[in-house]
């Protein structure tokens, strides 16, 4: 599953439906809202693109990494503390690969995907800065 | 003919977002953004720098593909086109 969406997942049931034959280790990535002094979490997306970039991110992660089932979900919205915002699940026949691909599916997001996050605060709100490389590698 | 322009996050709040503009054949990508941009001066200066130059961490895309700023003065935009600019990205 592949989703831009407002509501939350059942993570338990995706862990399940992730469980392809030859499947040795199911890698769960969890970003939450951090309780950084704010009152809420806004996420917006260019819905879009940013569906067709986590597709691609996918394939290249399942190719790269011989990875067995890809899921990732970025929530948008408003979200309170807590809440989850990125959930990623990647199951490969053993751990190497699936803490490999789950990484780089996190990586590649932060770099590239046109989402953004504010952070609400009882004194109004400030955008939380992005990444200035343009989707480019990072070389550190 | 006509285009859509979108903005996002803090240049979505300073100049909205799905802006629908009739522009003339021929016209470039980067005067159409400084029009549009205008039309609200603190939206301008997060955008452009005082040469009125796209700044360094704009990203642009011109029908789901980015477009390099360096490109933008030179790359025309045709009837249909959807546009749209937005800062570095925060997703994860």
């Amino acid at each position: 599953m592949i989703s831009i969406q407002t509501d939350d997942v059942d993570i338990g049931g995706l862990i399940q439906a992730a469980k392809k034959q030859g499947t040795g280790a199911v890698v769960v990535f969890d970003g939450i809202v951090r309780d950084d002094d704010i009152t809420e979490m806004e996420l917006e997306a260019y819905e879009d693109v940013a569906t067709q970039e986590l597709e691609k991110i996918a394939k290249d992660a399942t190719e790269q990494f011989r990875l067995l089932h890809v899921d990732i979900i970025h929530r948008i919205g408003r979200l309170a503390v807590g809440e989850n915002i990125l959930i990623i699940i990647v199951a490969a026949g053993h751990r190497k690969e699936a803490y490999a691909g789950s990484r780089f599916i996190i990586e590649a997001i932060k770099a590239g995907v046109p989402i953004w996050k504010k952070e609400l605060t009882k004194d109004g709100g400030r955008w939380v800065p992005g990444d200035h490389r343009h989707g480019k590698p990072k070389t550190t | 003919m006509s285009v859509k322009i979108r903005f996002f996050a803090r240049f979505r709040e300073l100049l909205g977002s799905d802006i629908m503009t009739d522009v003339a054949a021929g016209t470039m990508f980067t005067p159409l953004i400084t029009t549009v941009a205008r039309k609200n001066p603190e939206g301008y200066i997060a955008i452009f720098d005082e040469k009125g130059d796209f700044r360094e961490f704009v990203i642009l895309m011109k029908n789901g593909k980015r477009i390099d700023i360096a490109d933008a003065a030179k790359t025309p935009v045709t009837d249909g086109d959807e546009i749209a600019v937005f800062p570095p990205v925060a997703g994860g």
